[in-house]
């Protein structure tokens, strides 16, 4: 090693993570600093991995509906919609058109709480705890409508394979309309307090940028990938449970701002007006909202038997808050699922931050890493240790592994 | 653009109710067990914490002697928080595994498991009385 | 010659205790303020106590690659100049214990040196966050002195047109003795003069304490606490004092300068009851004064990244100093208020 390299000089290397204020979860991230200058970035995700396929693959659906509410600790509800998704198509099943109301009103109810908790981690992120303070407390009403209307804050065990396992009765319409009205009335409060601060413009605006053609070209998704200017929503390029029957429309930046730069602004721009649009979408849903069941099958033996006898494979997808949540599952005459892959937003989202960070400063480095909205917890599926060392994978080993697994699928 | 509107909010709250909810006491005790203790003795007051909605999934509770021992609940629970007592044909559930899903709740054809509201669950030992429901 | 001798000891003493009590106070009252603005309870007023108490417990850990002597001297220099600055500093309307050995400029030269110890420390712990922060604290040193050092000279250069002996001593410009203090002095355009470099100290406080917006040195999302990253126990717990007590430090200062009014000057009252009521009221007045210019602004933006913290003090606020300048030195031309 030659004097140049070990000396203090810059350019030298910052870790951030694994453990990190600024990191909500465990994440290691790499950075080459000149000044305060981001030269270089890497990192490396996987701390969190959990094994939860591992577990899905031991237990049967009605079972696994309870776990995919735990993949992720705030979509409680996409999670376990993706994956009821998955096994109603391999297995068949007709969902209740009521059912598929519920579904979308609890689905926007959570991108209210995700996006506001969002918010005040950004504001956190920036050193500015009374937006955070402030985002969290109006938080609280949608948290406690989500209470109200599953039994618990999160956690929601709600969404069943084949519809939902609680009705929304009518007593219950006017509190939440009552919730609705009070986002209604506060949005703009929080479009003013978080976009038209000096603060907020002086170190939001311009920082992080992703292009429209990176967005497209790293297939971003949600959120991230709308304010970049791509109009890509699950919600409505295929539209699931009560989407197809709802009047909306993307949400982009320019809606509010008349321009798209596709800066950590217009992702604050994106998510509180995605607010503002979920409130909307769940007022069309009460209006729409037929009679009738919320369950394909109450009794939880048939409903595992039709699972059992059921073969073949499916992808569920939905627009989580954060973006695409997708499930793939094969069902092969068996209890438990033969094969069951989960693939979060974030997974598509991160690669996406080394082309933000690079050439920002140090400062914003918490910023651009949280405005993607990671979820780490959501994303870890992996953790390679070798050793106790982490091992590299190329492109090509990797595909010839995933050549191997499809050929072992097939077979068997 | 208005150059910093947080200002004059904060300001307006300054006057108004702090949103935090207090539960159990405005200042953390110094030993919490021993404040609990003093609140069980009425020496101290407790704030009361939020009430819980009407189909709050809390501490699991079971009627033995309804129980026709089918073994349902067993099959639907994730967390594998059941365990089937041979012997009275009864079951047994491990609050420390639960994680109040309340499915068992859904499948059992004699409903004799339901979820109470009791949720101050904490304990030193994963296996004391409180937190095995036979 | 015993006698002054045990006078000043027994009077550095009585200062460090009397500077650190009020400094933990002054940063338990500014916990609450914040806390009641972002609609929370927040901790009991008592809490700086509470965490300096549980910090001189702690184990104080000294990372393998850090220069030692450096980093353990860093907390304890902080302190010690941190109490230096009130032994100069008028207090209630007294004269400063060592007023008669020092001026403003010196004051202002001691206020640099908390935050150099601070920059010492920081390289000397050998973290990579630890040295990002001391290169910003270096950074926001310069940003910050210029338009402090504006201020207080504007001040002091007013004192000596008004015909002062001794212009540039804080006890003259707070009026210690005479009763006479800057607005006494200056005449309209002088007014807006000083009402703006009030403003500008105002500003130049959350600064020099390293709060929001301008705790960039230690950034807890973005440096894990920078400078003082490695610093754990009893070094973490003096370089808090040492926080407090530069709290009360800035805030006195501010008011002595342009707050100076004690009570008993206006309701004739004397003995001990006006002893009492003209140190309330200066606590009062330096409450006021930590509440607008460290509280409500912490509470009301974003952190600055290091570029705007330093565009911000050598431009807006710069100049802002630079006018209220102007003003004084035109209020003199124009002979407004006492020239002599
Ligand atoms: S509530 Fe859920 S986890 Fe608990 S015992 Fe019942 S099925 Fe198992
Ligand atoms: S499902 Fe109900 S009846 Fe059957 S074993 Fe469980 S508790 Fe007993």
């Amino acid at each position: 090693m030659t004097s140049e390299n070990k000396s203090k000089k810059a350019p030298y290397t910052i870790p951030i993570g694994p453990t990190h204020p600024a990191l909500k979860e465990p994440i290691l991230f790499t950075f080459r600093i000149n000044g305060e200058v981001v030269e270089e970035v890497d990192f490396a995700p996987g701390k969190a991995h959990r094994g939860i396929e591992w577990m899905g693959m031991r237990r049967n659906p009605v079972q696994i509906v309870h776990l995919t509410d735990r993949i992720c600790g705030i979509c409680g509800v996409s999670h376990t919609f993706a994956f009821a998704r998955a096994i109603e198509q391999i297995v068949g099943i007709d969902v209740p058109d009521r059912a598929h109301y519920i579904r979308t009103i609890l689905a926007e109810f959570e991108r209210i709480q995700s996006h506001l908790l969002w918010a005040g981690v950004a504001a956190h992120e920036l050193g500015f705890d009374t937006l955070f303070n402030l985002a969290w407390r109006v938080r609280e009403e949608s948290m406690d409508l989500i209470e109200l209307l599953t039994g618990n804050r999160v956690n929601y065990a709600i969404v069943q394979v084949g519809g939902v396992r609680r009705d929304i009765e009518e007593e219950k319409f006017a509190r939440i309309k009552e919730g609705l009205r009070y986002y209604e009335s506060l949005i703009d409060k929080l479009l003013k307090l978080f976009l038209h601060d000096k603060t907020i413009n002086m170190r939001c605006r311009d920082c992080g940028l992703l292009t429209y053609d990176a967005a497209l070209k790293l297939c971003t998704v949600g959120p991230t990938t709308r304010a970049s200017g791509v109009r890509a929503d699950v919600r409505l390029d295929s539209p699931y449970a009560a989407y197809g029957e709802l009047n909306f429309d993307y949400v982009m930046p320019d809606l509010y701002t008349g321009e798209t730069r596709g800066d950590v602004y217009d992702r604050i721009v994106v998510r509180l007006l995605e607010v503002a649009q979920s409130v909307d979408l769940i007022r069309q849903c009460m209006k729409q909202m037929p009679e009738g069941e919320t369950l394909w099958e109450t009794k939880m033996p048939k409903l595992l038997a039709a699972c059992k006898k059921a073969e073949g494979e499916a992808v569920g997808r939905v627009e989580a808050p954060r973006g695409e949540c997708l499930h793939y599952v094969r069902m092969n005459k068996s209890d438990s699922p033969y094969m069951w892959k989960v693939k979060a937003s974030t997974y598509s989202n991160q690669l996406s931050w080394l082309e933000m960070l690079k050439g920002e400063q140090i400062a914003d480095i918490p910023i651009i890493v949280a405005s993607i909205d990671p979820c780490m917890s959501c994303t870890d599926r992996v953790a390679v240790v070798r050793d106790g060392k982490p091992d590299i994978y190329s492109k090509e080993y990797l595909h010839r592994l995933s050549v191997e697994k499809t050929r072992r699928l097939m077979n068997d | 653009m208005s150059l910093l509107p947080t200002m004059a909010e904060v300001l307006r709250q300054i006057t108004k109710k702090p949103a935090t909810n207090l539960f159990p006491a405005k200042y953390l005790p110094k030993s919490i067990t021993g404040f609990l203790g003093k609140v069980s003795e009425g020496k101290a007051e407790i704030n009361p914490p939020v009430i819980t909605p009407e189909n709050y999934r809390g501490k699991i509770t079971y009627d033995r002697d309804a129980c026709i021992g089918c073994k349902i609940c067993m099959r639907v629970c994730p967390a594998n928080a059941i365990e089937f007592i041979k012997e009275t044909k009864t079951v047994r559930i491990y609050v420390t595994q639960c994680i109040f899903c309340s499915q068992c709740n859904d499948a059992c054809p004699v409903q004799c498991l339901h979820m109470s509201s009791d949720f101050m669950l904490a304990d030193e030992d994963r296996y004391s009385e409180n937190l095995i429901v036979e | 010659m015993i006698d002054v001798i045990l006078a000043v000891v027994g009077g550095t003493i009585a200062v460090t205790i009397i500077g650190i009590i009020v400094g933990l106070v002054l940063l338990g009252i500014d916990r609450k303020f914040a806390a009641h603005m972002q609609a929370r309870v927040g901790p009991p007023l008592r809490q700086p106590f509470i965490d300096v108490a549980k910090l001189m417990c702690k184990d104080s850990i000294v990372p393998e690659n850090a220069v030692v002597s450096v980093f353990n001297a860093a907390p304890l220099i902080a302190l010690a100049s941190a109490v230096t600055l009130l032994l100069y500093i008028p207090i209630a309307g007294f004269y400063p214990l060592f007023g008669g050995l020092g001026d403003a400029i010196l004051v202002m030269y001691i206020l640099t040196v908390p935050a150099l110890a601070m920059v010492a420390g920081g390289f000397a712990s050998g973290s990579p966050y630890a040295t990002v922060g001391a290169q910003r604290e270096m950074v926001t040193m310069i940003a910050y002195e210029f338009p402090l050092a504006v201020a207080i000279v504007a001040v002091a250069w007013r004192f000596s047109m008004a015909g002062f002996s001794d212009p540039f001593s804080l006890a003259t410009m707070a009026g210690v003795g005479s009763g006479v203090v800057v607005w006494d002095i200056v005449g309209p355009l002088g007014i807006i003069g000083c009402l703006i470099l009030l403003l500008v100290l105002a500003w130049v406080t959350p600064a020099e304490l390293s709060r929001v917006p301008c705790d960039t040195p230690e950034a807890e999302t973005e440096l894990c606490g920078g400078l003082v990253a490695e610093y754990s126990g009893r070094n973490l717990a003096l370089f808090y004092l040492a926080g407090g007590v530069k709290t009360f430090a800035m805030t006195a200062l501010g008011v002595a300068i342009f707050l100076p009014w004690n009570i008993s000057w206006f309701i004739g009252i004397t003995g001990w009851t006006a002893l009492i009521a003209d140190v309330v009221f200066f606590l009062l007045k330096v409450i006021v004064v930590m509440f607008f210019s460290v509280s409500l602004i912490r509470v009301s933006m974003a952190r600055f990244r290091i570029n705007h913290l330093v565009s911000l003090y050598w431009g807006y606020i710069a100049i802002a100093a630079l006018v209220g300048l102007m003003m004084i030195i035109l209020d003199v031309f124009m002979k407004g208020g006492v020239v002599l």
